[in-house]
């Protein structure tokens, strides 16, 4: 059987926002790029994702990107004519002596690169987040730049200006097979389809290490679970559509206004591990659902209980339960591998992905068509782990993964030490 | 008071569900398994009414083999205060399930029966119509409000007519819809003492109860799904296709 054949300059595995962003960049660039999709566009991780913008990180040139994908934001909520960016302010709040220090860190961290950023005083805390129990903290920080991005407009956005430029979409499109000759990918598979480009971008989220693996490559990147759960709007408790995110580390959960109701999501201690070969191959993630006496749901609305008192079992909220892709040290991967030509990696945000794929999409664009890019990419470049023999295996990666997922709000940042990014 | 409250073991129906190719029955392995969302609302709904009074007992109840103990784990986390399987290899018709738990309820003695009005797997929508009739207990069907009295029960059904309010003594069976309420997920005090709680085992033959088949499986197929999609340009083009189509039919 002769498969039919498509040529295109780039072959984008993944119509989440990084592969997304990535295709819109590269086809605004002049080149043709084919999007491929297991599933639905926007489905999987992003489809699930609450878009948290904090710019504020341990990495000043994750700020950087961050603070510059705000800028792409603007400009793509002009050309598609829809909002993305709700600037709802964001804040940190601190129950503990730790906690405090490490605010206290961030702050003078904020004001040494001039990114606004202050201390909150009590009462102005309980001000703006009149829903939120306040009477516990010791200190809290408040950046009025951040806020989220939509997920589903900012999906819409690249689609509608990747269209525009050319960028052809494939939904229900699993690819099946790397080409490869000599250590050199050419193009990929699909059940109906070979579609042939001298770059193929790895952007497959949590199924980006099995996507590697058919490019005989490892990427350490590990599936993660993640829940949130948000109420409904009700006229008791009203959350203004404008009020702050808040990130409470030591209860490990964050939340921010969603369609009158409230977001709360969690960073488990122990999250899931999930192991995406054993996954049906039309597995849809919007299918996702938390059992009735989910340990993580529980855990959940424990620790929302403890800061938003009013949130009990009994209130009116769904649950979304989904996947996200975390590495051994919360930073992704983008880039090629030194074993391979042709191949470039783009996933494990980490929880980031949204917020951190309107840079990664120039960052991308620059690495394939200029060969280098414009932001110091050390942190995020996708070797930095590959002569590392600890992160060969499968449960060894994961086991790394799940670790930093686990301490991603638990640990206390420690100014002396990196932050984590 | 007590209430009993028929927990069944139900694939999830949010998943794509695939017919077996020997087409006895749908393809399960990949399936997550869920209590029967109807079910779930009828003990979210003995729950509340324990919450207003606190004398009530609350006991699940399943009929299956050993994997429906996750299942009543659940209902236990959820706030059930017992539980009870019946074991049974076998997937019982409705006729049979109302059989079980009639001994059950002779055995148990509850004022109350309450469970979903169907399960989501065979959509029979019998099993709790079967049983007040064997019992000879009043039956309110397709609640979607109950109101617990010292004496008596208010029960608002769905009916295609509209909604109907009716009075019953107990004991009674309700069989709940959907709209009756939202059930919780379970707390983490909930989680840990349903650790604890123990499952009581019934074989069919302690209640004096034998399977026999009223219903028998032929043959399962999907149904042909043909959906012609039109694209339109304008709200009121939709409204004029709306019209189109409900006239047709």
């Amino acid at each position: 059987m002769s498969l039919s054949t498509e040529t295109y300059d780039v072959i984008v595995i993944g119509g989440g926002v990084a592969g997304l962003s990535t295709a819109m960049q590269l086809a605004l660039r002049g080149a043709k790029v084919v999007v491929l999709e297991r599933e639905r566009i926007g489905n999987g991780s992003t489809g699930r994702a609450a878009g948290l913008l904090g710019q504020l990180r341990g990495n000043s040139e994750h700020t950087r990107m961050l603070m510059d994908g705000v800028e792409i934001v603007k400009e793509l909520e002009e050309k598609a004519d829809v909002e993305i960016f709700v600037q709802t302010g964001s804040m940190r709040i601190a129950e503990t002596d730790a906690r405090a220090e490490e605010i206290a860190s961030l702050v003078r961290m904020g004001k040494s690169i001039g990114f606004a950023i202050d201390h909150l005083p009590a009462d102005e805390v309980k001000k703006l987040l009149p829903y939120m129990r306040t009477d516990d903290l010791i200190d809290a920080c408040y950046c009025a730049t951040d806020g989220h991005l939509q997920p589903a407009e900012l999906v819409s956005a690249y689609v509608k200006v990747g269209k525009d430029h050319g960028v052809t979409y494939k939904s229900n499109s699993p690819v099946t097979e790397m080409l490869m000759a000599g250590g050199t990918a050419y193009g990929v598979k699909t059940q109906d389809a070979e579609y042939h480009a001298a770059v193929v971008v790895n952007a497959g989220g949590p199924w980006s290490y099995l996507n590697a693996e058919m490019s005989e490559t490892t990427l350490p990147t590990a599936a993660i679970g993640h829940y949130y759960l948000t109420t409904r709007p009700d006229s008791q408790q009203p959350i203004d559509r404008l009020s702050p995110a808040i990130r409470n580390r030591e209860l490990r959960i964050y939340s921010r206004p969603e369609s009158g109701g409230l977001i709360v999501g969690m960073y488990a201690a122990e999250p899931e591990i999930y192991d995406m070969k054993r996954l049906p191959v039309d597995f849809d993630m919007s299918a996702m659902k938390a059992s009735q006496a989910s340990i993580d749901v529980a855990l959940l609305l424990d620790a929302a209980q403890r800061r938003f008192p009013w949130i009990t079992p009994q209130t009116p909220m769904n649950i979304t339960t989904g996947i996200m892709t975390f590495t051994p040290d919360g930073r992704p991967f983008c880039g090629k591998m030194p074993n391979i030509e042709g191949v470039y990696h783009c996933a494990g945000f980490s929880g980031h992905g949204i917020v951190q794929s309107p840079a990664i999409g120039v960052i991308m664009s620059e690495l394939i068509l200029d060969g280098n890019s414009s932001y110091d990419l050390t942190s995020i470049s996708a070797d930095r782990y590959f002569d590392v023999p600890e992160l060969k295996a499968r449960q060894d990666i994961d086991t790394k993964c799940c670790e930093m997922a686990g301490n991603y709000y638990g640990k206390v940042e420690r100014p002396s030490a990196p932050a984590v990014s | 008071m007590k209430i009993l409250v028929p927990a069944k073991r139900v694939p999830d129906t949010d998943q794509k569900i695939e017919v077996c190719e020997d087409h006895s029955g749908i393809e399960t392995g990949h399936l997550p398994f869920v209590v029967n969302p109807f079910d779930a609302i009828a003990l979210e709904e003995a729950i509340r009414i324990r919450e207003d009074r606190v004398d009530a007992e609350i006991v699940a109840v399943s009929v299956g083999d050993l994997e429906y103990e996750e299942q009543l784990r659940t209902a236990l986390a959820m706030g059930a205060d017992r539980a009870i399987r019946v074991d049974c290899i076998e997937s019982l018709d409705p006729w049979n399930t109302a059989c079980v738990l009639k001994a059950l309820v002779e055995q148990e003695s509850p004022d109350l029966v309450l469970m979903g009005k169907q399960a989501v797997d065979g959509d029979c929508n019998q099993t709790g119509q079967f049983l007040a009739a064997m019992l000879d207990w009043p039956q309110a069907t397709f609640a979607s409000r109950i109101k617990c009295l010292e004496d008596k029960l208010l029960v608002d059904r769905e009916t295609d007519a509209g909604i109907e309010t009716v009075e019953l003594p107990f004991p009674a069976v309700i069989t709940v819809d959907l709209r009756l309420n939202e059930p919780r997920y379970a707390s983490l005090p909930g989680i840990m003492k349903a650790k604890k709680k123990e499952i009581a085992e019934i074989s069919m033959g302690d209640l004096g109860v034998q399977n026999a088949e009223k219903m028998h499986t032929v043959s399962v197929r999907s149904a042909k799904t043909a959906r012609k999609r039109v694209m339109v340009s304008s709200s009121c083009e939709l409204a004029e296709k709306l019209r189109e189509s409900l006239k047709s039919t």
